[in-house]
């Protein structure tokens, strides 16, 4: 196997997923655009360079349908870039299409590939694409297929956490996050949007709120309870007995905002780098895809990052930073419990409960933000994970190089 | 089979008059009977000689549902399937014969029945409050086919259409016409045929919507985000209601969901594969076994002792007029029969009036009643605190506290106003009728009439034979149970009779698994998801714990030196003596219950249960739970509690609520195999003791005539 370089990797701002949000006045393609003539224009590499292009799109209908990567490519004028395709891995597919291309180039089949993700929730909102896990009653009720803030209600149940413990860590991502943005850290990799006049639109991530505190989150009521009394809870007790309740324990403050976004990470081999005069930055070193039971969903963070280790031989205690997607608060927590990580060690930046989480290109942002804060810190190693619909979970390890 | 009547204004009536049956159903006859006639009446519309086609009948009903003889015995899916298909061509012929087609209902239509209705143009139905119609095919574990689902959810949408189709109930006249299943109501038979001749002369070109290009379905399909974010919650509903216990329901709302998706005979067709497939089911045989034939087995008096002349109920006393009196008054008065209602003062008695009153408002609500009747109703009952009221009474029921003295007392009263002829029956659970009897100079006249709460709804009741009970008596009971249309089974005079004695052995199975280490909220949900009514933990509480003991203590006292203790009594003990945890009542028991009685597991469990197991074989906590009380059941059987499966399974679902989807606790058995559930049986007796242990006769017993009476009454 080739070794597989991470040349770049570089993101949009983040924005609210709604109508308020300053993304929302801009088409979805267009995000995709803008980063893939940013990447270019920094390493000046030609289209017919690029061996493919693979960008995970969750929900790929309407504005971001009929295979978005390669009318992106088009937009951008880079026609003669070879390839051009759309995944879906749930949550996962921004790390996913990574991995995807990563594992070409190891093969030896590709030597230079840009994978990565977008998502305009504004403009076609999560599960608008519809599915039968969704919307056919003999899917989900046969797999007790629950909401997913119903699942990770169920986790916190289990896991005993309590809504203060779930509040407090959210308080954390926001501090971490409008910390790391005031120094600055997340500048580097941002590419603003703007407008055909050249006039901003969002230079950078909108949805963080350094003034949330303990007692302002307290009083949010939870998000799920509805859908959890209309039979959701019950699909749940059906299939974990055991537990006598679910409690609804996930607000809109604990869970991740769901955003607008883009991100590319720019990979190849040596040779090919070399011959562009490309600098690499980090080697991906593993990757994993795991399944846990679909009902509670999310809990495969912790499996994931043990395949992933197993597969690099490397033990937990090797790896200096870790990146686990908030999607819940409560996600994040058993994560750490599973792999009895320190607080500083995880997710050193806040995450997409302060940052939003745009779901086709999280995975590729968190791979972004790690590598840029491991240069920062000038550490080797990191881990991103994350969970996904339907009880799927993916991890990527990378070292600097 | 069908007869034709044609009039001047070449308007064809089709009269459906099945030969050898009081009723017409709809099976393979009828369809093929109907054959020729479309045919015919195609040739007369080719001739100009047809304006359009009304469906009567000259039954009592209009036509009732379908062959439910042959649908219990069919275990071919293709034969079915054809069948269904058969039956999709038959609706189809009905609806194009390029005439219009009104069903005109003058008695029930229920079922199959409806369906055929449902295929007509327009119906219209005789507003008589006693009529019904609906598709109530889930309580038999079955659905509609040839199409009648996709007909119904074009009608009304899906939305208005799942709770018409899974529901089961019966609609009134009043009723049908507001949830829109029918277009019209007729005061007589005679302006039901002019008004269906008069919708036929002003629609001469009628088409179902699903014939006619661009019409679309009332309220959108399932691909629309709006209505299926809404369908989505019902199925959530429906999961949280019956755990996936109800392929039937389940399968009607797929029909609609997928159904919506395609086009008319498509849907259609997905709609009989899918009821093939659910006839097959042993859900559909067990409760088409259970709620079909072993209910008319028992309608038809399995248990009536022979001999004796039918006993005609006019006037009923009832002493009590709290709960359970009022319930019994309610369903005295609902079905005809005068009350007298006795309770120590006028003032309380009428406390029973006003209830009643009430209920029966809402009945006219539904359409039960005529609003004109309500007089009527009400003057049939009277309030009194005078015995002597109960006079020209033919049967007095008392309902007052489970209290052996207060008991006695008053129906020595009552009694003394009586005749020879009057019976007199107790409500009671705990106190042996023998017992009770012996205060009363005519004990022969004397019976249980144990009645479930609501008394009003549950169609149960316990006829408990005392030792000096007659059997005349008895058959009186009988019929008087059958008079206010509830389902009699007669039960031994022993502790706790039939229902009470069985579901006892439910809780304390929960409770040995508790005592195992197992998590409280596990041994409750498998209970409830097994369809139970409330987990084992949270009945003990709501009976409370002192009575579940006593039954078992006097189980103890039957078995004498045979019994072995139930490892759930230290448990009870601990919980009693030592806990003083006692149940609902205190708001202390297993669990904790607040001032607006919610209630939450007490955590106190764990320190003196601790969930040690780690781990759970989910089928076997399931089957313990099961077995428990279908071992009970077959003991009762052994021993004379109970004669006959067809009582054992209806009080089982009746009396406690045994997972109707499995057609009682006999029925178990026989779905299970018998073989099988003796080997298995004997696995839990090695396992976890005594109480698994099985009559050594049981083989015989479900081979015997006796245990199979049910059965053969219909077969």
């Amino acid at each position: 196997m080739k070794d597989v370089f991470i040349y770049d990797a570089l993101r949009t701002p983040r924005a609210h997923g709604k109508a308020r949000g300053a993304l929302y006045e801009v088409k979805p393609v267009h995000l995709l655009e803008v980063a893939l003539r940013a990447l270019q224009h920094r390493h000046q590499f030609q289209a017919s360079d690029i061996d493919d292009l693979i960008i995970g799109c969750v929900t790929p209908i309407g504005d971001q349908g009929f295979n978005i990567a390669r009318t992106a490519l088009l937009e951008a004028g880079m026609s003669a870039a070879n390839g051009g395709m759309q995944i879906n891995r749930y949550c996962t597919s921004g790390l996913e299409a990574v991995n995807l291309a990563a594992a070409k180039i190891a093969a030896g089949w590709e030597e230079l590939s840009i994978a990565g993700g977008t998502e305009s929730m504004s403009r076609v909102p999560m599960g608008s694409d519809g599915g039968p896990l969704l919307n056919d009653p003999g899917v989900f009720m046969t797999q007790n297929y629950l909401p997913q803030g119903v699942a990770a209600d169920l986790i916190a149940t289990m896991e005993g956490f309590q809504r203060e413990e779930l509040d407090a860590y959210a308080v954390q991502s926001h501090q971490r996050a409008a910390a790391a943005q005031t120094a600055g850290h997340f500048q580097p990799s941002i590419v603003p949007i703007c407008d055909a006049n050249g006039l901003a639109i969002l230079k950078q991530d909108e949805t963080i709120r350094p003034e949330t505190s303990l007692e302002q989150l307290s009083r949010l009521r939870p998000s799920f309870a509805r859908l959890g009394d209309q039979g959701f809870a019950a699909m749940a007790l059906h299939r974990y007995p055991e537990v006598e309740k679910v409690h609804y324990l996930h607000t809109p403050g604990n869970s991740c905002s769901l955003s607008d976004g883009a991100a590319l990470v720019l990979l190849g081999n040596e040779a090919k780098g070399k011959a562009l005069g490309l600098k690499p930055r980090a080697r991906i070193l593993s990757c994993a895809t795991v399944a846990v039971d679909p009902t509670i969903m999310l809990t495969g963070p912790g499996l994931a990052s043990e395949k992933a280790l197993k597969i690099s031989k490397l033990k937990a205690k090797d790896i200096d930073l870790w990146e686990c997607n908030e999607a819940f608060a409560a996600v994040v927590l058993k994560f750490q419990r599973d792999l009895n990580l320190n607080d500083d060690q995880l997710n050193v930046n806040g995450g997409a409960i302060a940052l939003g989480h745009p779901l086709g290109a999280t995975g590729a942002m968190l791979l972004g933000t790690m590598l840029d804060e491991l240069e920062r810190r000038d550490l080797k190693t990191g881990l991103v994970t994350l969970c996904a619909g339907a009880g799927l979970a993916v991890a990527t390890i990378i070292e600097r190089v | 089979m069908i007869r034709l009547k044609k009039d001047t204004a070449n308007i064809v009536t089709i009269i459906f008059d099945m030969e050898d049956r009081e009723d017409n159903v709809i099976n393979h006859e009828i369809t093929d009977a109907f054959l020729p006639v479309i045919k015919r009446l195609q040739e007369e519309k080719a001739k100009g000689q047809l304006k359009g086609v009304i469906l009567t009948s000259n039954k009592k009903s209009f036509l009732s549902g379908g062959d439910l003889g042959y649908l219990y015995g069919a275990n071919d899916p293709e034969e079915l399937f054809q069948e269904a298909e058969k039956l999709s061509r038959f609706f189809r012929d009905l609806e194009r014969p390029g005439v219009p087609v009104v069903a005109a209902i003058a008695g029930n239509a229920l079922g199959s029945g409806f369906e055929v209705a449902l295929a007509c143009h327009h119906r219209i139905v005789l507003d008589d409050p006693r009529v019904r119609v609906g598709i109530p095919e889930v309580n038999l574990g079955l659905m509609p086919s040839g199409g009648s689902i996709v007909r119904m959810m074009w009608l009304l949408g899906i939305e208005k259409a799942y709770p018409v189709l899974t529901s089961g109930r019966h609609y009134s006249p009043q009723e049908a016409l507001k949830v829109g299943i029918i277009d019209d109501l007729a005061s007589t038979k005679k302006e039901l045929i002019e008004k269906a001749r008069a919708w036929l002369l002003s629609h001469p070109y009628w088409h179902r919507p699903w014939d006619q290009e661009g019409e679309t379905i009332p309220g959108g399909t399932a691909q629309d985000p709006a209505l299926i974010e809404r369908v989505r919650a019902t199925a959530a509903e429906l999961a949280a209601a019956t755990y996936n216990n109800s392929p039937a329901k389940r399968t009607i709302l797929n029909v609609l969901v997928e159904g919506s998706k395609v086009d008319f005979p498509t849907a259609c067709r997905i709609e009989n594969r899918r009821f093939a497939h659910l006839v097959c089911s042993s859900t559909a045989k067990n409760m088409i076994s259970t709620f079909w034939m072993d209910y008319h087995s028992i309608k038809k008096g399995i248990s009536r002792p022979k001999g004796y002349g039918k006993f005609r109920v006019r006037k009923v006393g009832i002493i009590g007029s709290g709960r359970m009196g009022s319930g019994i008054t309610l369903s005295c008065i609902q079905n005809g029969l005068s009350v007298v209602l006795k309770d120590v003062s006028k003032a309380i008695a009428e406390r029973g009036r006003e209830y009643v009153s009430q209920r029966i408002d809402e009945l006219i609500r539904e359409g039960t009643f005529h609003p004109t009747e309500k007089k009527e109703i009400m003057e049939r009952l009277v309030t009194t605190e005078k015995a002597t009221d109960f006079a020209d009474c033919d049967i007095v029921i008392e309902a007052v506290f489970e209290n052996q003295h207060l008991k006695q007392k008053v129906t020595r009263e009552a009694e003394e106003q009586l005749d020879n002829y009057s019976i007199i029956g107790t409500n009671t659970v705990s106190i042996p009728i023998a017992e009770l009897g012996k205060a009363l100079r005519r004990p022969q006249n004397y019976v249980g009439l144990h009645f479930f709460p609501p008394a009003e709804r549950v169609p149960l009741v316990e006829i408990v034979a005392g030792a000096d009970t007659s059997d005349e008596t008895v058959a009186r009971a009988i019929d008087f149970v059958q008079r206010i249309i509830k389902i009699p089974i007669v039960v031994k005079d022993v502790w706790g009779f039939y229902a009470a004695r069985v579901q006892n052995t439910y809780i304390l199975e929960g409770i040995s698994m508790l005592k195992e280490g197992y998590a409280p909220a596990l041994i409750e949900n498998s209970g409830r998801q097994l369809g139970l009514p409330n987990g084992p933990l949270e009945l003990a509480d709501a009976m409370g714990l002192q009575l579940v003991l006593k039954y078992e203590e006097q189980a103890a006292m039957h078995y004498g030196s045979n019994y072995v203790q139930h490892p759930s009594v230290s448990v009870l003990k601990t919980m009693i003596e030592d806990l003083e945890r006692t149940g609902r009542t205190k708001k202390s028991g297993f669990y904790e219950y607040d001032e607006e009685g919610n209630k939450v597991l007490w955590n106190g469990l764990h320190e003196h249960w601790a969930p040690s197991k780690t781990s759970y074989d989910r089928k076997r906590l399931n089957e313990r739970l099961l077995f428990a009380q279908v071992i009970e059941a077959l003991w009762c059987m052994h021993e004379g509690v109970i004669t006959s499966a067809a009582a054992a399974n209806l009080g089982s679902v009746y009396g406690w609520g045994f997972p109707k989807e499995t057609g009682g606790v006999i029925r178990f058995v026989q779905n299970y195999g018998v073989d099988n559930f003796m080997a298995q049986a004997k696995v839990y007796h090695k396992d976890y003791g005594q109480r698994f242990r099985l009559p050594k006769v049981l083989k015989n017993m479900i081979t015997e005539p006796n245990f199979q009476l049910a059965k053969a009454a219909v077969e």
